[in-house]
Parts: C-alpha cells; sequence; structure tokens
C-alpha cells in the first residue's frame, strides 16, 4: 500500500463531480453541497542551539463536506474526516459516507431551526432561510509555481541547511544563548467541487525559515521570532525571494540578522513611555502588523456581522445592516488598503474554499472605508458580490473569512524623507507582539526596534516598545506614506473554534501618524 | 470510534514489531482516536442568521511511533505516524517515516522511564457521551440557544425597552458561542513501560456570549463537564441575564484602579502569562521571567498555584500523560515561592543536565531541581481537542487552580476594595513586550462592575456594582510583572480551571 501522494486528486477530479451529482438525485431536500479534498505532502527539518532537534517528511490527507439542507427550513451540516493511506482504496466510500453524514447534521438543523422559528415567536423571525450568493461556476486547474519540487528535497539537507543557520547564529552573536530554527517545504493539492457543478483543482508549493532568538543582556533578555518565506520551493532558503513587492534575503542572512536585533536589543534601554501622543513614523514590517489588526480584522465580514462574537470579536465598521461606515471617512485622503489575492505571497491564490474566484476588494479609498472581505453566504445578507476570501487552513475544518494580501497601498514619499522632516518623534522598525480591542476600535503593537527621531535624524535605540491608539484617529493622522511598498508573510492567523492557524500576506509602505508611544 | 481493545492491540503490536527490527533500541507506541464535536453558535435578532450555524466535527484514529537507532555516528531519535490504519501495514508505514526522519539529537536522553508514583485516576469517562450522535450534537446547540431566548423572551427589562416586537428585535440580541464535545481514546507501550497502558476522556463544554447590542450591554455563560448529564441549557439562560445585567453601563475613564479578577480573567493571566513561565521549556531558553528563580519569591506569600491531572471530575483531568506517565499535582508557586515546573520528559531529562541548570532554573541542588521537573505533563494535544497521534509530546497543563491564604468570598473582596473596578472578562492577553520583560496588555471586554462602596471605607458596609459599558471600553490594562502577581494573590480561592480561550493574532 503506498503512501497517498497529491496524484491523489486526479482520482479525486474524476470520481467527485458523480458523487455529489448522486447525492443531490438521492438525499431529498439537498439544496446544496460541496465537496474539498486537500493533500499536502511535506518536509521539516529544526535545528536548536547548533544541534538537530528533529525532522519528518509525511502527507496529510484530509476532507470536508458542506450541505445545505432541510424540509421546513434550510440549514448547515458539516463534516471533517482525515484520510490515511489506508483509505485510498475505498476513497469514493468514505467521501460518500462523510457527504451521508453532513446531510443528517443539515436536515437535524433545519428542523430545530423551523421549529425555533415558530417558537419563540418575535426573536424566531430573523432564523432565516440560508441562501448563497451565486457566483461563476468554475471548472478550472491552477499548477503550483516552484523551481526546487518541495518534494525531492533530501531530509538530510533539510537537517544540514538548519543546523548551519543554527550554528553561524551561536558562532556570530555570543550574547544569543538560545536559537530554534524550523524549515518547511511542502506541495499543496486542493479539490474544490459542488453540485453547482464547480470543479476546480488548485496546487500550491510553499517553503518557509523561521528564527526564534534569546539573546541575554546584564539586565535582561530579548526573544525575538521572525518568519521569511514565499509560496515556492526549496529554493527560496539558499537564494532568498526577489520579487518587487516581497523580498528577502537567503535565510541564513535573514537569520543572522534577526540574532544581531536581538544582541543589540538586550544591551538597549527600555523605551520610556509619552504623556501624549507624538508623531511616530512605522516601517513596512511594523504595518505589515497595523494593515493586519486594524484593516484586515475589522473588515471580515463574518465578524462585522456578529458571527466572531464569542471568540475573534466585531467590528466597529458595522452596528447593523443599516448603519455602518461604508461610505463614510475613517482615514486620512492619503490611505488606501484592500485585501488582493492575485499578489505574490503567502495570501495568492485564485479560488478559495467556495469556488469564488478571488479577486481585489477595496476596503479604504483614499480615507473612504468601501466594504468587507466576505463569503457567498455573507454577501447575501450583506449585499455585494462575493470576493472569494472563505478560507479554511485544511480541508477537514470548516473555511472562515480571512486575508489574502491584506495591505495598506504605496503612497508617492520618500521614506527617508519621512523621517527626516521629524522634528521629535519615533521610529517603529518591526511588528512584534499586537493586542487589540474587541471590535477593533484601537490598538497597542510592540516594535522590535524603536528610535527616536531628533531634528530628523535616528538617534537612540529602545528596546520593549510600541504604539497604542485610537484606530480612526491613527488612520486620519496618518501625513505621509512613503513608496516603499512591502508585503510580508504573516504564518500564524488564529480564528475560529476550534483554533485554525491560517499563513497569509499583510504590508504597506512605511507611514507617520500620531499616537502614544508606551514601553515596557 | 475505534475502541479501546483496538487501540490496545495495535499499540502492543507495534512495539512488538518495531522493537523486533535491526538497530532499534527503544520504540514508544502511541495509538489513540479522538472526535472534537462541536456547534457554533450564532443568533442574531437584527441580522438574518441560521441560529446553530456549524454542527461540525473533525475525526481522527493513528498510531505514532518514536524510535531510538544505534547507528554508526551515535544514536538517532526519530518520529513517524500513520493515520487510519491500525494493522502491522500501517504499523511498517509509521516505523519508515520514523527511520528516515531520525536525527543525532545530542540532548537526547531517552525515552520514557516509570515513575515512583501510581496512577490515581482511572475509568472516569462517560460512555454516553462517547457515542454521542449526529442528531444530539445539533440538539445540543439548540438546547443553548432555547435557554438564552426563553431568557430573552422573559425579561422585563428588555419588554421595558422595546415597546412591540420590531424594537425588540432591533435591540440586538446576540447568542453566540459554542457546544463543544471531545472523546479521547489512546494506548501507550514502549520498551520501558511494555505493559500496554489506556485512558479514555470525555468532555463537553458550553461558552456563550450574549449580548443587548444596541445599549453595548455583553455578559457570559459557561458550562464544563464530563458527562452529557452535566449539560443544560443553563450557559445559554446565564448569558442571557448577564447581557440583560449590563444594560445602563458606563464608561470607564482611563486611570488606576484597585482590580479584582473574576475567574475568566485569572484563567487568562495563567494561560497566557504565568503557566508559559512555569514551562520547563521556557526555562532551558532562558525566556522566563522567573529565571533562576527556584526556590525563592516570585509572588505574594498569599498566592499559590498547582497545576493537578488527577482530579476527578475535573476537565483537563487524565489518567496518563501522553508519556504514559501518571498525571499529579505538581505544585508551581507555594505561598509566593517558585517550587516547581511544568514538564515533559524530555525536558526534564534535558534541563537536568544543562550545564547552566543552576543559572537557568536555580535551586539550592539538583535534588531540588528534581523534585521541581517531574514530568507530569508530557501530553499530545492538537486541532481544537484530542491525544493526537501524529504529535511529539510536549508540555501542557491540566487543571491549574490558584488560592489564596485567605480565601475571601467575592462580597467580602470587594468590601476591602471599597472603590475599584471588578474585571469579569479579559480578552487579547498578551505579554506585549516578550515573556521576560513580564508586562501586558488585554481589553476588558464583558461581565464587569464598577465597585462603589456604599459609606465611607472606614464603615463596613455593602457595596454597589454598576455595569460597565463594554463594546467601547477603551480599558488596556498594563501591569508589571510583580503587579499581575499581587493581583492573582487577591483572587479568591476560586479554580479558574481550563475554559476555551478566544484567541486571535
Amino acid at each position: 500500500m503506498a503512501a497517498i501522494t497529491v496524484d491523489l486528486i486526479d482520482r479525486a477530479r474524476e470520481n467527485v463531480p458523480a458523487l455529489l451529482a448522486d447525492a443531490r438525485r438521492r438525499l431529498p431536500h439537498l439544496a446544496y453541497a460541496d465537496l474539498r479534498l486537500e493533500v499536502t505532502e511535506s518536509r521539516h527539518a529544526i535545528a536548536e542551539n547548533g544541534a538537530e532537534r528533529s525532522s519528518g517528511d509525511d502527507y496529510a490527507c484530509t476532507a470536508g463536506v458542506r450541505v445545505l439542507a432541510g424540509d421546513r427550513s434550510v440549514a448547515p451540516g458539516w463534516l471533517g474526516i482525515v484520510l490515511g493511506a489506508a483509505d485510498v482504496a475505498d476513497l469514493e466510500a468514505r467521501l460518500r459516507e462523510a457527504l451521508e453524514r453532513a446531510y443528517r447534521r443539515a436536515m437535524a438543523n433545519a428542523e430545530h431551526k423551523a421549529t425555533a422559528r415558530e417558537k419563540f415567536g418575535p426573536l424566531g423571525a430573523t432564523l432565516a432561510e440560508l441562501k448563497l450568493y451565486t457566483v461563476d461556476v468554475r471548472r478550472d486547474v491552477v499548477p503550483a509555481v516552484y523551481r526546487i519540487d518541495p518534494r525531492s528535497v533530501p531530509l538530510g539537507d533539510m537537517v544540514a541547511a538548519a543546523v548551519d543557520v543554527s550554528r553561524a547564529i551561536a558562532a556570530a552573536e555570543p550574547s544569543v544563548r538560545y536559537n530554534w530554527i524550523p524549515l518547511l517545504t511542502q506541495l499543496t493539492r486542493e479539490l474544490f467541487a459542488s453540485t453547482e457543478g464547480a470543479v476546480i483543482d488548485q496546487a500550491f508549493a510553499l517553503t518557509q525559515g523561521a528564527a526564534s532568538v534569546v539573546a541575554v543582556g546584564a539586565e535582561t533578555s530579548q526573544e525575538l521570532y521572525d518568519v521569511m518565506g514565499h509560496q515556492r520551493g526549496w529554493e527560496v532558503i539558499a537564494g532568498g525571494v526577489d520579487d518587487p513587492l516581497l523580498a528577502f534575503p537567503p535565510f541564513r542572512d535573514f537569520a543572522l540578522a534577526l540574532a544581531h536585533d536581538a544582541a543589540e536589543l538586550a544591551a538597549a534601554p527600555p523605551l520610556p513611555s509619552s504623556e501624549r501622543e507624538v508623531v511616530v513614523v512605522t516601517d513596512p514590517h511594523y504595518n505589515t502588523l497595523v494593515s493586519h489588526e486594524i484593516v484586515g480584522h475589522p473588515a471580515e465580514l463574518d465578524r462585522a456581522l456578529k458571527m466572531e462574537t464569542a471568540y475573534a470579536g466585531r467590528s466597529w465598521l458595522l452596528a447593523d445592516l443599516d448603519a455602518h461606515q461604508v461610505g463614510q471617512r475613517i482615514a486620512s485622503p492619503l490611505v488606501t488598503a484592500y485585501s488582493d489575492p492575485a499578489l505574490p505571497g503567502y495570501g495568492h491564490y485564485a479560488y478559495d474554499h467556495e469556488g469564488t474566484p478571488a479577486r481585489r476588494v477595496t476596503h479604504i479609498e483614499r480615507g473612504i472605508f468601501r466594504g468587507f472581505m466576505n463569503s457567498r453566504q455573507t454577501a447575501a445578507v450583506f449585499g455585494g458580490e462575493p470576493n472569494g476570501h472563505f478560507k479554511a487552513t485544511s480541508a477537514a475544518l470548516v473555511p472562515l473569512i480571512r486575508m489574502s494580501n491584506t495591505v495598506f497601498d504605496g503612497g508617492d514619499a520618500d521614506p527617508a524623507r519621512i523621517v527626516g522632516d521629524v522634528d521629535r518623534g519615533y521610529y517603529m522598525v518591526g511588528h512584534r507582539i499586537p493586542s487589540i480591542a474587541e471590535s477593533r476600535e484601537n490598538f497597542r503593537i510592540s516594535a522590535r526596534k524603536v528610535y527616536a527621531i531628533e531634528r530628523g535624524e535616528l538617534t537612540r535605540l529602545y528596546r520593549d516598545g510600541g504604539i497604542a491608539a485610537d484606530t480612526r484617529a491613527y488612520l486620519m493622522n496618518v501625513d505621509a506614506v512613503g513608496r516603499d511598498f512591502r508585503l510580508y508573510p504573516i504564518p500564524n492567523c488564529g480564528k475560529g473554534q476550534p483554533m485554525q492557524s491560517k499563513k497569509l500576506g499583510n504590508g504597506g509602505p512605511t507611514m507617520r501618524s500620531r499616537a502614544r508611544v508606551l514601553g515596557g | 470510534m475505534r475502541d479501546l481493545g483496538e487501540l490496545s492491540r495495535a499499540a502492543e503490536q507495534a512495539l512488538g514489531w518495531a522493537r523486533a527490527q535491526p538497530g532499534v533500541s527503544e520504540v514508544e507506541a502511541f495509538v489513540s482516536a479522538n472526535a472534537a464535536l462541536l456547534t457554533r453558535l450564532n443568533y442574531t435578532s437584527h441580522i438574518p442568521c441560521n441560529g446553530v450555524e456549524e454542527p461540525k466535527s473533525v475525526e481522527s484514529y493513528g498510531i505514532g511511533l518514536q524510535i531510538v537507532l544505534d547507528a554508526p555516528g551515535g544514536r538517532r531519535l526519530g518520529f513517524g505516524s500513520e493515520p487510519n490504519d491500525l494493522s502491522v501495514s500501517g504499523i511498517e508505514r509509521a516505523f519508515d517515516k520514523a527511520r528516515r526522519a531520525a536525527v543525532a539529537d545530542p540532548d537526547f536522553v531517552s525515552l520514557p522511564r516509570p515513575l515512583a508514583a501510581p496512577r490515581t485516576l482511572s475509568d472516569y469517562h462517560d460512555p454516553a457521551l462517547m457515542r454521542v450522535s449526529d442528531e444530539r450534537l445539533v440538539e445540543a446547540g439548540w438546547t443553548i440557544i432555547g435557554g438564552a431566548l426563553r431568557t430573552f423572551l422573559a425579561s422585563s427589562r428588555l419588554a421595558d425597552l422595546a415597546d412591540g416586537e420590531e424594537a425588540l428585535r432591533r435591540l440586538g440580541l446576540i447568542i453566540s458561542g459554542d457546544v463543544t464535545m471531545i472523546q479521547e481514546r489512546m494506548a501507550i507501550a514502549s520498551t520501558a513501560m511494555p505493559h500496554v497502558q489506556t485512558d479514555e476522556t470525555t468532555l463537553i463544554t458550553s461558552f456563550v456570549t450574549s449580548m443587548v447590542e444596541a445599549h453595548a450591554a455583553k455578559g457570559s455563560g459557561w458550562s464544563t463537564g464530563t458527562r452529557l448529564d452535566d449539560f443544560s441549557d443553563e450557559a445559554g439562560g446565564e448569558a442571557a441575564r448577564a447581557a440583560i445585567a449590563a444594560l445602563g453601563g458606563t464608561r470607564v475613564p482611563s486611570g488606576r484602579y484597585t482590580v479584582v479578577f473574576g475567574r475568566q480573567p485569572v484563567a487568562d493571566i495563567l494561560n497566557d502569562l504565568v503557566l508559559p513561565a512555569c514551562n520547563a521549556e521556557t526555562f532551558y531558553a532562558s525566556a522566563s521571567p522567573f529565571l533562576g528563580r527556584l526556590g525563592r519569591r516570585v509572588a505574594s506569600s498569599a498566592l499559590s498555584i498547582y497545576d493537578h491531572g488527577a482530579m476527578p471530575g475535573m476537565m483537563g483531568s487524565k489518567g496518563i500523560t501522553c508519556e504514559g506517565l501518571p498525571t499529579g499535582r505538581t505544585d508551581l508557586i507555594r505561598e509566593g515561592v517558585l517550587t516547581g515546573c511544568l514538564s515533559c520528559w524530555y525536558e526534564t531529562e534535558r534541563l537536568m543536565r544543562d550545564p547552566q541548570r543552576a543559572d537557568k532554573l536555580g535551586g539550592a541542588d539538583d535534588a531540588v531541581r528534581a523534585a521541581a521537573l517531574v514530568p507530569r505533563n508530557g501530553f499530545r494535544f492538537g486541532a481544537g481537542g484530542g491525544r493526537q497521534f501524529a504529535s511529539r509530546p510536549s508540555i501542557a497543563a491540566t487543571n491549574v487552580v490558584v488560592e489564596g491564604a485567605e480565601p475571601l468570598d467575592r462580597d467580602e473582596l470587594f468590601r476591602r476594595v471599597g472603590n475599584g473596578l471588578y474585571v469579569g472578562r479579559i480578552w487579547y492577553t498578551y505579554p506585549i513586550n516578550g515573556l521576560r520583560a513580564g508586562d501586558f496588555t488585554c481589553t476588558v471586554t464583558a461581565d464587569s462592575y464598577m465597585i462603589r462602596s456604599a459609606t465611607s471605607a472606614s464603615t463596613p458596609s455593602p457595596t454597589s456594582r454598576t455595569p460597565v459599558a463594554d463594546p467601547r471600553l477603551p480599558a488596556i490594562a498594563r501591569a508589571c510583572r510583580v503587579q499581575i502577581i499581587r493581583m492573582l494573590a487577591h483572587a479568591g480561592s476560586g479554580q479558574p480551571g481550563r475554559p476555551p480561550r478566544p484567541a486571535t493574532w
């Protein structure tokens, strides 16, 4: 019995449409069903403090089914399963069984929903018929892009590469007492098929190098973590990434730079807090997290429609269907922000996980809020066409509305002038850790490094500091946007219950605004 | 779901097969079957919705093998797993992956060896919860929705606010959250512990948030249990009552307050700050704020914290760890003194041989350090619940209990505070400048009140409580490490358990 490979999708692409057609014919009151099947072939290696720690090459095969069904009402039912090599011979039977169980859940759910609608009088009225906004039904194949096939990389080479970087850090920075270096390369192939006739076969390569370092100084230690990567093959680790919007040096240099920062910061003083707002200049890496937290998350329509109230929170951009910020000014005219799956990097894809062709959605256009990332269901509730942002981290898990590449657009200012024009202020270099209010109406984000700006020059370096601000006021106060736009990977965006940790892209240029700075 | 007999036979067979392979000196076979069943709730009176949004589940079973190979260049440690196949062919595939993946880890000492302490918790799962049907899963979600909607409909306060059905809907009544059921079975056998050990666990939780959104009033309801009989509509009703009680809230001006934390904030602070700081791996990496402080004061003498994985009826309890070792009590902080760490076998062995162990951990000698590092917390949790055969063990807490030297009930605590804030729920609690810096930021999101003394502080009297308006509360709390511990010391004698944690990035 051979291990599962991505080639399993070839067989599924032939057989799954018939399974769905059969379900539609056979199962009464089935309104819609879709099935996702995903195979990943991955390899990893980890070094720690210059020594081998672990490695592995394996496959993961998962499937997920959504069924909308019901007699007196229509409601959803979902099921996720993990598949192994032993299931390959009976793959179609396993998928059929999954469809039937999801159908049973949907039918039971619809019956309860109809009963609740009758039973709870005025409060039952919003238990509405579930609709999906109509989208183009596509049949398509999207190949992965890579030069060195992730499946071809010898594990020994990966272990050696991780150990080399780990030892180089220890040799270069004596104050770095701990380092952890994981490398990952993988090829994923996803099938999406629906009872509407969609059949989409997408493949993605992904290669990532990460570094976690702890530098110990006289008074404290500094723990830093950062990730480089791209939806490409193993070539990314040795050669880096050289895309106009997404650029990294070779991984060894990337990790050594992080270690150098940690060593430098362990000897730096903590940032003193300001009593009031001051001028702050934020670099593209820092704005990657700002765009993520205060533009991306509140522009997710499931969150805005209260579907995440118990978990990730709501959005200050929407009170209800008639009271929202669409068309309202929420930022300076210099600020434009959007989510674009066509950009390269971790947030790139052609179709989301309900088969919707992915397209750019503008969130802020020269300061005016324009709209949300959505799914077919939320688009049917709020209006507007689906834009392809319904994504899951595994086929076994339900899709959620997720960012693709959510960014601040670049401007035309010279980044050096943005700093040079500041008499007194602070320059935030690199993002570190966020803490955001429930509806994203205010935030605090720490920076990797903070420099004082005095008379247009960067002077003292500080550790353990960042900014805190009211979101709208911060965006309204933006008075300079640089032309140095950059994209970065975010490897671990958490959302959902159970938590899904998603890889996606964020970015922006150098920007200037006003905020309180807070030290540690 | 695969039964325990199948898992046990597979573990025994895997151990026998793998230890007979050439060059193999040690083997650990871990076999598990898990199901995480969840109904996500989303009711909104002002926006079309499904009520029960997602009845869903993820199920898996399989085998994981850790092997130690004697090779010419030294010992090599490897891990491999295979899903959905407990036969010899599945064992062979897991073994091949482990052999290919094996590395020369110089910190590896051995696979786990038996501990002196015996297992104390057995046969504690609920067979009824282990066999929940698809229909019962859906029904559980609607039970909570029903509990909350009945509470809203019966509320005279809401009726006073809304004159008519449409106005009632316009109040923006929200019910959000989930019912989660976890079913776990595992079997383990190893060269050092060849007798197959098994464990079965069930738990059911409900975590509900309700709002009267037009009035910025939010409340929470919770239930946790290990038996299906423990489940009712109460968490829905509790959340709705808490939201109604929060009507009329006021915004809190920025400032410094004496703060009383409720159970959820205590649990959140434990999860995100204190427990990571007490993790053996964090000490090894020199990243703990308690670096070198074993046996020394790290908190108020009023404070004690311990982890206890063998407490009957608690939702974090297990009979054995995922390393086949007995669970039990680990005192982390006793009367303000750092006394122990959460650890697994690998981390304990590594840290005890680290030349810098005295600097990293502290402690008078190796006997003290060894007593602090008993490996009672090696688990393979993941994927939202379950003991994952595809993962190697890592460190996880079980049931964490906070005790004060002088247990107080809540009213007495409020009376002593006089004027201050009661914080019932926080969110996004992160060590904003790294764990070592010791400060944190979070947002107060619900169930919170101003505490005001009815008379002068010198005259003991009942206190009044005014709800805090939630949604736009700009309360970003900050505190230094010492202050965190002081707050914990005054948290009363509650047992926060391990509620599902809403987290994001």
